[in-house]
């Protein structure tokens, strides 16, 4: 019996920290390469959540959907970083944080406008309900594809950061962009991509997340803290560190409301605080962007 | 060095370049006696302005409070929910147990804004630019989360202290010299003496040599170090100050109210508060309470068309955007050159910057 409620706990861990991963790893990669603290990530997460539900209503598609809304949620991050971000770049970066507040406030209303405050569901795929069985326990099969999905996206990313041409490029920019600037790459659309990158594993996490909990205008204002623990945890900018973050922060929300209900956000934000305070870079970051 | 002799000694205040000048400082005297005039005529409109107001008094002292270490020392405070909750609270429990004596409680609620504030910037002035906005948020959002789930009455073993997701409800009004501050009229002119006292407070207090040590720290914290300032006690100082001015908005908000919630510290107030601040334009005093007024009458004027975040979030965005230094920058370079050539111009050049930086 413990043993059973043991592995299932760290299971369902390990599916928080992962999916975690992909809500935090566009927040992480921004502030590396641009020093961007972007308050509206929470809500592309949210809009990836929307836009999946209303295609999935429409066209009757989950596998569009989890496709799509993805994609358009990237578009629209592209934009707010093409015309609203761009022009900020060289001011103080806490203007960022000021401007990616007020989109935040802006996409809360927009979305409590056009969808409703109420809480929605996602219907799950056919293909994907019910559970499998995994030899202790059963889990519901969407669950164990989530993690799946998570897992291969953060490979294939970790991969692609470090193997692919873009990779090096972006690991350069976040050195330093300056000097990538002078030896004939366009920085600034380097930035752009990554805000796109960033945005579309958002919203492909507010699809899935979507689906597997539920949507409601609430959901940015909760992730978003959330990964802002997880980034300051790993250390703003490192994506090593994001995944350590997730995954620590997935297994407190999985551990927590057995052992200490009361105090599992508090640990949380104790923990955040502490990484701050004691090592403001965090597990995995840089000491001297710090 | 204690506090107090760095804030005494520096207290002889100077007069050159003057927060808020002689014509700013003529332009609050009229807007105070307005204020003052106001709430008779209102009551015969209509209460409800009444309530408007006092609650626009109350939010422009709490963004006023914000201004202080934002505008003033650069300190990007994240977390200014909690000292608004804790001034709340202590209010709150005080008049449900203790006394509704305005003398003893609003005291206390700066007390206890100040306490938090303390503690959270003696922990926090090392950080810098987002790292501090990111400990303000994580120490706010462990006081949040404190409240909403009653943990102090887990450690004291008590039924309930905080109340939880419900927070404390039915809180009476508070008594000024035996009389009941119970009625809009006089709830009204407590938070507006509230406001003024702490307007006149913020005033000398920017004025003085500890208020430009603050704005230096903003310019240049690492030379002010070197010329031999203690810079982490100056931010220390000035966030203790703060705190206590935003637990006493706590503390007046409360009775208003008739509730302590858990919203009053979640990380949202602190943002709004921060939208207040920059809309009105940091580090001119004036400049928040303006956008606290603008921020609460629109959202309490746009509920009726519709959603007013999407309203308020745009024209935040353009004024981020294209007037970082917000309405009171406006009202500055209209008031430098009046000529409204020259207005037009600052605005074509704007857009120019802008285009150049997006389309280069």
């Amino acid at each position: 019996m413990i043993l059973e409620g043991l592995a299932k706990t760290t299971l369902l861990g390990v599916e928080m920290g992962m999916t975690l991963v992909l809500v935090t790893v566009g927040l992480t990669l921004i502030f590396g390469m641009m020093d961007v603290i972007n308050f509206a990530h929470g809500s592309l997460y949210m809009l990836g959540a929307y836009f999946g539900l209303t295609l999935v209503s429409v066209t009757g598609n989950w596998w569009l959907a989890l496709l799509a809304a993805p994609l358009l949620v990237g578009l629209l991050g592209g934009l707010i970083e093409y015309f609203t971000i761009r022009p900020l770049y060289g001011r103080n970066p806490l203007y960022h944080i000021l401007l990616t507040f007020g989109f935040a406030i802006l996409l809360h209303g927009l979305v409590t406008e056009i969808w409703g405050g109420q809480v929605q569901n996602i219907e799950t795929p056919a293909l994907l309900s019910g559970s499998v069985d995994l030899v202790l326990f059963s889990y519901p099969l969407f669950r164990v594809f989530l993690l799946c999905v998570s897992i291969a996206v953060t490979a294939a990313l970790w991969v692609a950061i470090r193997r692919s041409d873009f990779g090096i490029v972006m690991r350069a920019s976040a050195h330093d962009s300056e000097m990538v600037d002078a030896l004939g790459t366009d920085v600034s659309r380097v930035f752009t991509a990554v805000f796109v990158l960033g945005s579309v594993l958002a919203g492909l996490a507010g699809v899935l997340l979507g689906t597997s909990q539920a949507v409601d205008p609430g959901m940015a204002a909760s992730v978003i803290i959330q990964a802002f623990a997880i980034v300051v945890i790993g250390g703003l900018g490192s994506y090593r560190g994001a995944v350590v973050g997730a995954f620590v922060v997935g297994m407190l929300n999985a551990f927590g409301p057995t052992f200490a209900p009361q105090f599992t956000d508090a640990l949380l934000y104790l923990l955040m605080a502490a990484v701050l305070l004691v090592k403001p870079a965090g597990l995995f970051g840089n000491p001297e962007g710090a | 060095m204690g506090a107090k002799d760095i804030i005494g000694r520096h207290f002889a205040a100077q007069n050159q370049t003057d927060v808020l000048g002689g014509r700013v400082r003529l332009g609050l005297l009229v807007a105070g006696v307005i204020a003052v005039l106001f709430a008779p005529v209102a009551k015969v409109i209509h209460p409800f302005w009444m309530d408007l107001a006092t609650h626009m008094f109350i939010f422009a002292l709490l963004a006023l409070s914000l201004d202080f270490v934002f505008g003033y020392a650069g300190l990007l405070s994240f977390g200014h929910a909690a000292m608004f909750g804790a001034g709340g609270y202590a209010t709150a429990l005080l008049i449900q147990n203790v006394t509704d004596s305005a003398l003893v409680v609003l005291p206390m609620a700066v007390v206890a804004g100040a306490v938090v504030a303390a503690l959270i910037g003696w922990l926090s002035v090392s950080a810098r630019g987002v790292y501090f906005a990111m400990l303000t948020l994580a120490f706010a959002q462990l006081f949040y989360t404190i409240a909403f789930n009653d943990i102090p009455a887990t450690l004291l073993g008590m039924e309930t202290v905080t109340n939880g997701d419900n927070g404390l409800v039915g809180i009476t009004s508070l008594t000024l010299f035996g009389m009941d501050t119970g009625s809009l009229m006089s709830y009204y002119y407590l938070s507006l003496a509230g406001l003024a006292a702490m307007l006149a407070l913020v005033t000398r207090l920017a004025n003085s040599p500890f208020g430009r040590v603050l704005q230096a720290i903003r310019e240049n914290e690492d030379r002010v170090a070197f010329i031999g300032y203690n810079v982490d006690r100056y931010k220390i100082i000035a966030f203790t100050i703060s705190g206590g001015m935003a637990g006493l908005a706590g503390g007046l908000w409360v009775p208003f109210n008739s509730t302590a919630t858990t919203s009053m510290l979640h990380w949202t107030t602190s943002g709004e508060l921060i939208v207040m601040t920059l809309l009105g334009g940091m580090g001119t005093l004036w400049g928040p309470i303006a956008g606290a007024f603008l921020v609460v009458f629109l959202e309490d004027s746009l509920s009726a068309i519709g959603n007013w975040e999407i309203y308020l979030g745009i024209v935040y965005i353009v004024i981020v955007i294209f007037a970082p230094r917000g309405l009171s920058g406006i009202v500055q370079t209209i008031r430098t050159n009046p000529n409204p050539a020259v207005l037009l111009s600052e605005m074509r050049s704007a857009l120019a910057t802008y285009r150049q930086k997006v389309f280069s």
